[in-house]
């Protein structure tokens, strides 16, 4: 009966709202992530990032961040660290602490975010000679 | 050398009676006016004057017969044979070049003898040249690649290239400016000729005969000469390139801009080629009445010092008394600040390169704040009429006059490095016109032969006072010409010389109407312009005043240092290159230098120019006159000019003639400026001898602050200095 | 030495189709016309006029009118190289100043005349005449002994600067073939023998008589004449009887 209303759905989006955290956090996610979804907290990375999983998705939205708070709206798919990209796009289905295959060496550097548009960003040095050379001033003796 | 048989027969040694034959022939051929003569070009009937050639003659009717050797400029030598024309009942063709019309000849240019004489002489020409036209500068503007696509032969015979193969000649290296490739050489003598008769310096010529013949300098040296640039545009192939510019661009690729040269005060005409807002060379502009065409080396090869040195942001000198890039609203707002706070304390000093729409905005921008202390860097005495007739400090009888000279008189000048291009016509009155040169100053080589008179300001009175033998040469000569150097004007008693030259001038005996005989040769490209504005000459004043502010406008001669300024002056320079200027500043105003700018310049001759912006201003520099009103502006006294139009009002109204462009705009108040001078307080000659800056040919390269920002120049002064030390 | 290059070159290029190679040709002239410092010739070798060819040099100026004075170059060139041999740089040098010319007015004149020799010359300048009528009578072989003889090759100069051999195009004495000419002396009608007596003559220091080998005097047939043998026909000789 309470299925015929559609009151289930109606149930399920409590539960949603009540898993989030209340009306306000809920409607804040709301407004950040332009989602609202539940699941399984798979794991969080070094930089808080949170991966949820729900099966009761269709295959490739059933597998989702949540960026730490810390980014705020500014949030970026290069902020996933590498070893939970691979799960994240259905490369594996083992977490990265659950799967102790993968290589670690020495080498390998912290992951770092697409900083393109602010002041980090990579700006390779110029090949070609100015075409004017400045002055530089004399230091004073 | 070139004149030496001349001279002779003129100075009364034995005449053979041929000669007296020759002379006097000539002479009467004047006095007759003989008739023209009626030839036919093309079945075209033309008149023409006898002794006309048939190249001219068809000029005349707008056929073009093609040529290597033949240069108007220089002698006919008629050694390509490439202007070969057929002429009716001849039985071979002629060297239109070299053939002077008969009257009544018919001439072909467009025949089939002359096509096939065309066909063989190109193909003759092309056995031997390589064909590296891709790896060739000349590409493009080659006369040889574009006569042969005009009137070559379709095809061609030469398979000879497995056997025999292509003469090969060695490269010759004929200094930092020239690049040759001699296998490419027709051996048209151009270059040769130039360097004889036009540079006055006799180091090219050819060796060996037949196809072992070369052109060159036998031993290894340097052609250095102060025009040795045109050879580079005088060679119909590639044998003679520029050497900065070599594998630079293609002519297709580069836009022209016509402007003016600013290096000395000749105001030639150039061509700026630019690329990607980059100067990549400087040619001549024709102009018969500055520079013909040809160009002084400085102007055409200093262009690299432009991209060097330069000013590129505003600076201001931090309290670590070091100059730091700073903004212009920061710039504006202290030099405004300090400004205001001089109140009328403030002066400004011109440099030689200073456009006339700067010159004027600073002088009203300085006249609003209450001053009068507007200086050029370069010295003119001031006594008497000073600089209010303009007659007084110009070249009075304009460049292209000198040629008709027949007796000049150099005073403290040295015009071979001060100003080639008068240099240039200066030889050609010698040598054509068989004048008489005297030379008062340091003994010099000015590439033609003249009478040494003394080396001071006594030599000067003994002219006046017929001391000397070259006095009544110039007083009797019907064109009589005196050329004044700036830098003997500079001295203490400069206005005493002006006067004694003053009353040289007024004793010849001047028949010639417009004929103008006192002529005054500046060095620097701003300095008519500025007194005609109305600056003052020198800056003695500045040192007198003590300013609390001041401006210079490119000023780096080192005319005024900080040791002649009190303490707390503020040093405003405002300029295109770090040099002296700079250095001393405590604020810095990058502004555009002349390529970079739509400016006018006047030239000694009083003949306004202008150029206009090839390239951009490099980083933050503006043009010039926007600063200073930008300036005004924010110091509250608002100059009413907005842009390039109403600035140019201003100037018309300061001077009409400054935007009379390409225009000579002549002074006749000779009598009047000699009597204010006369009539003004006794005046002492110092009898030391007259100094020159520049002497030689190592001085003329670096001379101002973009030359001396040029690697190519310091290499020149290189080449010179190693040139000495050899033997040959 | 190129050549085997050149014929493979070829080979490679009919059976394998692609592009011969090919070298440019060397200067064909014999001497260069650049100069090169040498020890012998540099601007620093002492080159004077002789008390007697200043003499003569003021006698040979004096021939040209005032003005024209640039017209003794020639004789002045080679007043100096009989002097010295051959020409050195400051040779020329010299000329030009007492010509008062530019340097390089003096070097086109000097580079443009075979005759001018800039390089050292021996003493003796054999100039053997290998032109066409020269070449038919047996020139080649005269050229050989004076090579097997003075142990040079042509252009080259013996090592105590007595000889030197040079192939020379024609002398105009077609009519003695063979020629040699050494220094101002023409010997004609050679056979190679008389060659070897020549230059051994010269060896010796002595001074082998010029002209003809043959007997003859001058360029008359050797032997009697063949024509005009006769007597000078008188006026009206041929002349139509009418007349």
């Amino acid at each position: 009966m309470a299925k015929f209303f559609g009151l289930d759905k109606l149930a399920y989006l409590f539960r949603i709202m009540k898993e989030n955290g209340g009306i306000r956090s809920s409607l804040y996610k709301l407004y950040r992530m332009d989602d609202l979804k539940m699941g399984t907290l798979m794991g969080i990375d070094k930089c808080g990032n949170k991966y949820f999983e729900n099966n009761r998705y269709f295959f490739g939205r059933n597998r989702w961040v949540e960026y730490a708070p810390k980014y705020g709206t500014d949030y970026d798919a290069s902020q996933v660290p590498s070893e939970w990209y691979g799960w994240l796009h259905y490369k594996t289905d083992l977490t990265p602490d659950k799967d102790p295959s993968r290589p670690i060496y020495k080498w390998m550097s912290e992951p770092t975010e697409n900083m393109s548009g602010f002041s980090g960003a990579y700006i390779p040095y110029s090949t070609t000679k100015p075409k004017i050379e400045a002055w530089v001033p004399p230091k004073p003796s | 050398m070139l004149r030496s048989s001349l001279i002779k027969v003129l100075n009364g040694a034995k005449v053979s009676p041929k000669h007296v034959c020759v002379t006097f022939r000539a002479a009467s051929d004047v006095a007759k006016k003989p008739e023209k003569i009626e030839v036919f070009i093309d079945d075209q009937p033309v008149l023409v004057d006898p002794g006309t050639t048939v190249l001219q003659a068809a000029a005349q009717v707008g056929v073009e017969i093609p040529r290597f050797c033949y240069h108007e400029r220089l002698a006919v030598a008629g050694n390509c044979r490439m202007c070969l024309v057929e002429v009716e009942k001849s039985p071979k063709p002629v060297a239109a070049c070299a053939m002077p019309v008969m009257k009544g000849w018919r001439i072909k240019t467009n025949s089939d003898m002359t096509k096939k004489a065309r066909e063989g002489v190109m193909e003759f020409l092309l056995v031997n040249h390589p064909l590296d036209c891709p790896i060739c500068d000349q590409g493009g503007e080659c006369d040889l690649q574009d006569q042969s696509m005009a009137f070559g032969s379709d095809r061609s015979r030469f398979t000879d290239i497995q056997f025999s193969g292509k003469r090969a000649v060695e490269d010759k290296d004929l200094g930092p400016l020239i690049k040759t490739v001699m296998t490419r050489c027709i051996h048209c003598t151009r270059c040769i000729r130039f360097a004889s008769e036009v540079a006055g310096i006799d180091d090219l010529g050819t060796t060996g005969r037949g196809s072992d013949m070369q052109i060159g300098t036998y031993v290894e040296k340097f052609f250095m000469s102060e025009l040795s640039g045109n050879v580079i545009d005088l060679c119909p192939v590639g044998a003679l390139t520029s050497k900065p510019y070599s594998f630079t661009a293609r002519p297709w690729e580069i836009r022209k801009i016509d402007s003016i040269d600013v290096f000395d005060a000749v105001g030639s005409n150039i061509v700026v080629s630019t690329r990607t807002n980059e100067v990549l060379r400087i040619l001549p502009r024709v102009n018969e009445e500055i520079n013909e065409e040809w160009l002084a080396d400085k102007s055409r090869f200093a262009y690299d010092g432009l991209k060097r040195q330069r000013l590129i942001t505003p600076m201001l000198r931090d309290n670590k008394n070091e100059l730091t890039p700073v903004d212009w609203e920061a710039v504006l707002l202290t030099v405004c600040k300090v400004l205001q706070q001089a109140g009328p304390n403030v002066a400004a000093i011109a440099g030689g390169m200073a456009d006339a729409e700067t010159l004027v905005a600073v002088k009203d921008l300085l006249n609003r704040l209450g001053s009068e202390l507007t200086c050029t860097e370069h010295v003119f005495p001031m006594d008497g009429s000073g600089t209010d007739l303009r007659s007084s400090y110009l070249l009075n009888n304009k460049i292209s006059g000198a040629e008709e000279a027949d007796a000049i008189l150099l005073i403290g000048t040295n015009p071979r490095f001060e100003a080639p291009l008068l240099n240039s016509r200066l030889r050609k009155t010698y040598l054509h016109n068989e004048a008489q040169i005297a030379v008062i100053g340091p003994k010099v080589d000015l590439t033609y032969e003249y009478e040494h008179l003394g080396n001071n300001a006594t030599a000067i009175c003994n002219v006046l006072n017929d001391n000397c033998p070259f006095s009544s040469t110039l007083k009797n000569a019907k064109k009589p010409l005196i050329i004044v150097g700036a830098d003997l004007l500079k001295r203490a008693d400069g206005a005493a010389i002006l006067s004694l030259v003053q009353s040289i001038a007024a004793q010849t005996c001047n028949k010639v109407e417009g004929w103008k005989v006192l002529n005054i040769l500046h060095k620097v490209a701003s300095q008519v312009a500025a007194l005609d504005i109305g600056y003052t000459p020198g800056v003695s004043k500045i040192r007198e005043a003590k300013p609390k502010a001041l401006i210079l406008i490119g000023a780096d001669e080192g005319a005024i240092n900080k040791e002649d300024l009190p303490e707390d002056c503020f040093i405003i320079y405002q300029g295109h290159h770090g040099d002296l200027g700079a250095c001393m500043a405590d604020a810095v105003l990058p502004g555009a230098a002349y390529t970079e700018k739509q400016a006018t310049y006047v030239n000694t001759e009083g003949r306004a120019q202008q150029t206009l912006v090839a390239v951009s201003p490099p980083g933050l520099a503006k043009e010039d006159w926007k600063i200073i009103r930008a300036l005004s502006e924010i110091v509250g006294h608002k100059l009413p000019y907005d842009n390039l139009n109403e600035i140019r009002d201003r100037l018309d109204e300061v001077a009409p003639h400054l935007t009379r462009y390409g225009e000579v705009e002549g002074a006749n108040y000779f009598k009047q400026a000699a009597q204010l001078l006369q009539e003004d307080e006794e005046k002492t000659l110092d009898d030391s001898p007259i100094d020159l800056k520049i002497k030689e040919l190592q001085d003329y390269f670096m001379t101002d602050s973009i030359s001396r920002a040029s690697p190519t120049m310091a290499k020149c002064v290189q080449a010179v200095l190693k040139q000495k030390e050899s033997k040959y | 030495m190129l050549n085997p290059l050149k014929c493979f070159g070829k080979y490679l290029g009919r059976y394998a189709g692609i592009r011969s190679l090919h070298s440019s040709s060397p200067l064909s002239h014999d001497s260069l016309f650049v100069h090169r410092d040498s020890p012998e010739d540099n601007p620093d070798t002492i080159f004077e006029f002789t008390p007697e060819n200043q003499k003569r040099v003021d006698s040979i100026l004096a021939i040209y009118p005032e003005g024209h004075k640039r017209a003794a170059m020639i004789p002045l060139l080679d007043l100096a190289q009989r002097q010295y041999g051959w020409l050195p740089l400051s040779a020329m040098h010299k000329v030009a100043e007492i010509l008062k010319l530019p340097r390089m007015r003096v070097y086109e004149v000097a580079t443009f005349y075979t005759m001018f020799m800039r390089k050292p010359t021996g003493k003796f300048h054999v100039q053997v005449c290998t032109t066409t009528p020269c070449w038919l009578r047996g020139s080649d072989e005269v050229l050989e002994a004076c090579k097997k003889n003075l142990g040079i090759g042509v252009g080259e100069t013996s090592k105590d600067m007595m000889f030197t051999i040079s192939e020379v195009e024609c002398l105009g004495a077609c009519v003695n073939a063979p020629m040699i000419q050494i220094n101002d002396d023409y010997y004609e009608d050679l056979t190679v023998d008389d060659t070897n007596e020549i230059l051994n003559d010269l060896k010796a220091c002595k001074k082998p008589r010029a002209g003809p080998r043959s007997g003859r005097f001058a360029a008359e047939p050797l032997g009697e004449p063949t024509s005009l043998k006769g007597d000078p026909p008188g006026p009206g000789f041929g002349v139509r009887a009418d007349l």
